[in-house]
């Protein structure tokens, strides 16, 4: 898995901001710890930028050709299926109704690259969950119970941190046997989750010396209320950024293992599948590998910057001049 | 500080054992038989004899330890599917390379990366930064299959400049086949670094030491070689341990395309092959190599760090 | 800022410093620039006879007993002399090691050269051809070619022995050493084609001592020891192997190579590239990349070659009906497939017994089920007359270059028919597993080729009987099987043909039962420069020849 860009500093949970005064005459609004984290994401021209060109690939892949129920919007008007096998349109070059042109078996680029471009990151967001979900698990009972369970399994953690995930995420596969969207993204979330639970755990720990659950924890409350509804949500933000730097991680890995041979089975693609294919095309249609290879570097891109958009934002104290 | 080390060393063992078990387990789970080659079924005679040969009759828990014990006399067995050659051979083979594409492809790393990030840093928001900061984005997020494929199109087939592919053999030859290939995989640490280095000596030079070292009258530059610069180091060694992991990952790849014969492409087509004993050799060591990649990381971090000596969260 | 500037030009320097002693050093030379050479002037063989080639595989053994695939066999056979060569035009056998042969019935007498010699001195002598066959049959190297040897009299039996003392049936292996240069060898029948299969490379000699001494690594650069044109100077796995001419060799003064210089590069994308950088002569013919074919077929480096190999789609007549079965045959557009996804210029199958084998007319049925370019119609009327359609099937492949395209238009094929075509992607051995026989249940269709050992249908058509191991389609036919036992007893070859014809029918004709679909028969295509290409040379049965290629100078 590709490391995430640089974490400069431990994270801290965000204080949450005192409300405003109010002074003579003039209403203020109250300001909140998100609505300041969204103003200062705002000033950040390059995370804007990214949120932008990320939100455009989103819709790209996921309208254009339809997904789940939901009929895509270029599929519907031209009629055209991106796995459909027309042997009479072979290698068409770009055009009004074929934007990228076609393939070798005659089927439609733009379409297909869209199609490929939704599997990619419904394996990269679905095992980013799993990821986060295994992780928290995990993180937050070593975090909180702390002690010596925690130190078994962060120590078990510490030495697993750095095992490349490649090799087990191929033996997984071999193991599963067949190689479809779930087996990708059992693989993928299997030989990555420990750099999540590290965090959580990280946070968890910060946390918990807080006086807010210091002060829960006097009152009464039970271990798990005081995780679930004050840890937890304070660290909603790191999560989030999370979720930014493992997704590009994770769409990384599957085009590995796709350009490696263990993708999905055709005739879906992904976009490392195409690329794939595309660089045995290279001398004679180039377009085929730069596309591909284009659109997952534009996404790694934009979701690192959103991350870092999104961490200065949260983080108050990295903005003063 | 020793006891530290110890300690951190005597961890490794157990983890070690859990790994090799874990690989273990994975693998036994695979169908398929090593022993076959050919559309032609093995027969059944013949299979025995291979399993017995091959310890592969005796119950899983008898295997584990004979493999446990192999892997501390550094045996680990002969290969399932080229009868002539102990994994050992063939890791004491291959290894080596692939240790080397990672060595140079570090170099790569830490020449230009670090010196990007430095200037970058020096000399925030203008055109260096820009320019060093966009190329290390776009080495950051192009797949490196992408780069290679790229390289040598452009370089060894139009411009011919370098070879297509191979790699020099022995230990400590060097030839231009070394270009490329390390090039291409280093471009990610290379980026990884530039942004590294860059963002935590901005953050280093907002330090109150620093302002007051400022303040004090001291030349900014000492301040940036003793304090800025050193300080900012530590997250790049951290880093250097998953980014080890991560280069090793990209071996794979890149051992492929460059038809560099090192211990990446071996270990895709043992899985293929179904080679148990080389399977787990492989990869039984790179997590041991990794392990005392962390260790090492660890140890040279509580030295560059006074503060984590003493105290151990 | 003078650290900066420091610092740049320490990086600087090391960059300098690294470029330069990397160009300085290693043996890189690219004089050449693109391989496609318009006029070369072909004045007469080159001064340097080097041939720079690709495998594309690593050999996985180099031991004749061991060796199953092409690689190997390649290389052994430059190392190795073997009893007879086949002709490549003809495919009939040809003198080499045995300078005469005389066959009586059942037993083949072979006449050995006196010239000929191990690598280390000894003479090449009967008993080694004893010794070895013996040993490629003893159940202990559990060789997976042993059955090529099933010709010889004792010799399944004792390939087959698997407990007890299993010395008496090796001494009834019917091959024996009259006297030093005399082997003679009793076959379990009369078999025309035993002469041409001697000429694989399972039957070759090893060196007894060295085998005894080495054991598994008697293959080492360091041990080995051959009787063939060249000799093994150099093999560094995964990475490259060299062979060097034999000066000993009986027939050296015909060999014009002095060296063959093997890189190993398994993607077949690098292997195209480094060919067009000049980096090598030629190719194996293990491949080209199906993306790459249309680009390349118009150079001049081009080369294509017949081949005794089919491709086709098995079923598993369990779960797919017979009306079924033919719908999904007639379905397939073969023509398509040839020309526009595989497009190395091979032909459509019309039965499974490929183009080139001997008989080939008489043999063909020109099956009904085949026809080149698909008749949907019909294929729809079976579809629909089927009792037990299956509308969600499998079709399997291995993970090989090609397949996977072919795959996915057979897919849009079936498609038409109404059924829903998964297409799963294995792993040869995994692959091979799953296959058994019998095949695993969630096996519908599988993908499969079968590239001839000797230039006989008889060694496709058995293939298919009821106990063979490479039979995966559950289909048992006792006609079938009695027909093959009757080939194999029978000795006339127009005769034997006939019977051919009947096996095909019994598969392919009106009334056939169609257990597989055979999509095209195969060709080679390879690179190869103009200083090679007149020489350089893949016969039908996937071997080059090393002793008859000549590098020409320009």
């Amino acid at each position: 898995m590709a490391i995430n860009p640089p974490e400069a500093r431990t994270l801290q949970a965000p204080v949450p901001a005192p409300p405003l005064a109010e002074s003579a005459g003039e209403p203020v609004q109250q300001s909140s710890l998100w609505r300041d984290a969204y103003r200062r994401y705002l000033r950040n021209k390059g995370a804007v930028a990214a949120g932008i060109v990320f939100t455009i690939i989103l819709l790209y892949c996921f309208l254009i050709p339809g997904f789940w129920i939901i009929p895509g919007i270029w599929t519907t008007i031209f009629d055209i299926d991106p796995n459909q096998v027309n042997f009479a349109e072979t290698y068409l070059p770009p055009s009004i109704e074929h934007p990228f042109g076609t393939d070798q078996f005659g089927r439609d680029l733009w379409t297909r690259v869209a199609k490929g471009g939704q599997l990619s990151i419904t394996i990269g967001f679905a095992a980013t969950f799993a990821i986060l979900v295994i992780g928290i698990a995990y993180g937050s009972i070593s975090g909180f119970i702390g002690g010596r369970l925690d130190n078994a399994m962060m120590r078990f953690l510490d030495a697993l941190y750095g095992l490349p995930y490649l090799p087990f995420a191929i033996l997984a596969l071999a193991i599963i046997g067949t190689v479809n969207f779930w087996t990708m993204v059992i693989a993928l979330t299997i030989a990555s989750w420990f750099t999540a639970a590290r965090i959580v755990r990280g946070q968890v720990i910060t946390l918990k010396q807080n006086d807010y659950v210091r002060a829960a924890q006097a009152v009464g409350a039970r271990w798990h209320r005081v995780l679930v509804r004050h840890l937890l949500p304070n660290t909603l933000g790191v999560l989030v950024i999370f979720v930014f730097l493992e997704l590009p991680n994770v769409v990384l890995g599957e085009a590995f293992l796709s350009f490696i041979g263990l993708g999905i089975n055709p005739p879906d693609a992904s976009w490392g599948s195409l690329a794939s294919e595309g660089r045995e095309a290279y001398r004679t249609h180039p377009l085929d590998l730069w596309i591909p290879c284009l659109f997952i570097a534009a996404l790694v891109l934009c979701a690192n910057f959103i991350a870092d958009g999104l961490r200065d934002a949260l983080d108050p104290r990295t903005k003063e001049t | 500080m020793a006891a530290f080390i110890i300690r951190r060393i005597f961890w490794t063992i157990p983890v070690l054992l859990l790994v090799i078990f874990m690989i273990f387990v994975m693998m036994r789970q695979i169908e398929g038989n090593p022993f076959r080659r050919t559309e032609r079924a093995v027969p059944p005679a013949v299979q025995a004899n291979l399993e017995r040969k091959f310890n592969l009759d005796k119950p899983w828990y008898m295997q584990y330890l004979l493999y446990v014990k192999g892997v501390f006399t550094l045996d680990l067995g002969p290969s399932l599917t080229q009868t002539d050659r102990d994994v050992m051979d063939i890791v004491k083979e291959h290894f080596p390379r692939s240790v080397k594409l990672g060595v140079f492809a570090f170099m790569w790393a830490i020449i230009f990366g670090i010196p990007a990030g430095v200037i970058a840093a020096l000399r925030p928001n203008t055109v260096y930064d820009y320019f060093l900061m966009f190329f290390s984005s776009i080495g950051f997020a192009l797949p490196s299959f992408f780069v290679a494929t790229l390289l040598i199109y452009y370089f060894a087939n139009k411009l011919n400049v370098v070879p297509t592919n191979g790699w020099p053999l022995g230990f400590w030859d060097v030839d231009s086949r070394v270009i490329l290939p390390s090039l291409a995989l280093g471009l990610y640490p290379m980026a990884y670094f530039a942004r590294l280095v860059r963002g935590t000596m901005l953050e280093t030079m907002q330090q109150d030491y620093v302002r007051t070292a400022r303040a004090k009258g001291l030349r900014w530059k000492n301040i940036v070689a003793r304090h800025v610069f050193r300080n900012s180091l530590i997250p790049v060694v951290t880093a250097t341990a998953p980014l080890f992991g991560l280069v090793i990952t990209g071996t794979f790849v890149i051992e492929i395309i460059f038809s560099i014969p090192g211990i990446g492409r071996y270990f895709i087509n043992s899985v293929s092959s179904r080679d148990y004993a080389v399977v787990m050799g492989i990869t039984v060591l790179t997590s041991i190599v990794i392990i005392l990649a962390n260790l090492f990381v660890d140890i040279a971090y509580g030295f560059l760090d006074p503060r984590t000596r003493t105290s151990r969260t | 800022m003078r650290r900066k500037t420091w610092l740049m030009l320490v990086a600087a320097l090391i960059a300098v410093f690294t470029l330069a002693a990397a160009g300085c050093g290693g043996d890189d030379d690219d004089d050449a620039g693109q391989a496609d050479t318009g006029t070369t002037d072909t004045g007469g063989p080159a001064a340097e006879q080097v041939l720079r080639i690709a495998w594309g595989a690593e050999p996985p053994s180099l031991d004749p007993g061991k060796a199953t695939d092409t690689t190997s066999s390649n290389v052994i056979l430059a190392l190795m002399d073997p009893l007879v060569k086949l002709n490549p035009d003809t495919l009939e056998p040809e003198a080499s090691l045995a300078e005469s042969w005389e066959v009586d019935g059942p037993t083949v007498t072979f006449n050995l050269r006196d010239d000929a010699t191990w690598t280390n001195g000894d003479p090449v002598t009967a008993q080694d051809f004893v010794y070895s066959w013996k040993r490629t049959l003893s159940p202990e190297l559990a060789a997976d070619y042993a059955y090529q040897l099933y010709g010889v009299k004792g010799a399944a039996e004792y390939n087959g022995c698997t407990k007890g003392d299993c010395s008496k049936l090796a001494d009834a292996v019917a091959v024996t050493a009259v006297d030093d240069h005399t082997l003679q060898v009793e076959l379990t029948s009369e078999q025309p084609w035993f002469l041409g299969q001697v000429s694989h490379h399972s039957f070759l000699p090893v060196h007894q001592a060295t085998v005894e001494e080495f054991g598994d690594n008697w293959t080492d650069p360091a041990n080995i020891v051959t009787n063939g044109p060249f000799m093994l100077e150099s093999w560094d796995h995964e990475a490259s192997i060299n062979l060097v001419k034999n000066p000993d060799f009986r027939d050296a003064e015909n060999v014009t190579l002095e060296r063959i210089e093997g890189s190993i590069i398994v993607d077949g994308v690098t292997r195209v590239q480094a060919f067009e950088a000049g980096e090598v002569d030629a190719l194996d013919g293990l491949g080209l990349p199906p993306e790459e074919i249309d680009r390349l077929k118009t150079e001049p480096y081009y080369e294509l070659y017949p081949a005794l190999g089919n491709y086709y789609y098995g079923f598993n007549v369990e779960n797919i009906g017979l009306d079924q079965r033919k719908a999904m045959s007639l379905a397939i557009n073969r023509k398509i497939i040839t020309d526009q996804i595989d497009k190395t210029g091979r032909s459509q199958a019309t039965g499974f017994t490929p183009e080139g084998i001997k008989g080939f007319d008489v043999i063909n049925p020109n099956s009904p089920w085949l026809p080149p370019e698909g008749d949907m119609e019909q294929a729809q009327t079976f579809m629909d007359q089927e009792p037990n359609p299956k509308t969600d099937i499998n079709l399997f492949h291995n993970d090989a270059p090609g397949h996977k395209e072919i795959a996915v238009a057979v897919q849009s094929m079936w498609q038409e028919l109404g059924i829903e075509t998964t297409i799963k992607a294995q792993e040869w051995a995994q692959y091979l597993e799953f296959l058994g026989p019998p095949p695993n249940k969630a096996v519908d269709a599988y993908r499969l080729g079968w590239i001839y050992d000797f230039p006989d249908a008889i060694n496709g058509l058995e293939l298919f009987t009821c106990d063979s191991g490479n039979n995966n389609t559950n289909w048992c036919n006792e006609e079938f099987d009695g027909l093959v036992e009757e080939a194999k007893q029978t000795v006339d070859d127009e005769a034997r043909y006939e019977i051919y014809r009947q096996l095909e029918g019994v598969m392919f004709d009106e009334d056939g039962e169609v257990p597989l679909s055979p999509i095209m028969w195969y060709t080679y295509n390879n690179l190869e420069t103009d200083a090679v290409r007149d020489t350089f040379f893949i016969s039908p049965l996937d071997q080059i020849d090393f002793t008859k290629v000549v590098v020409q100078g320009g």
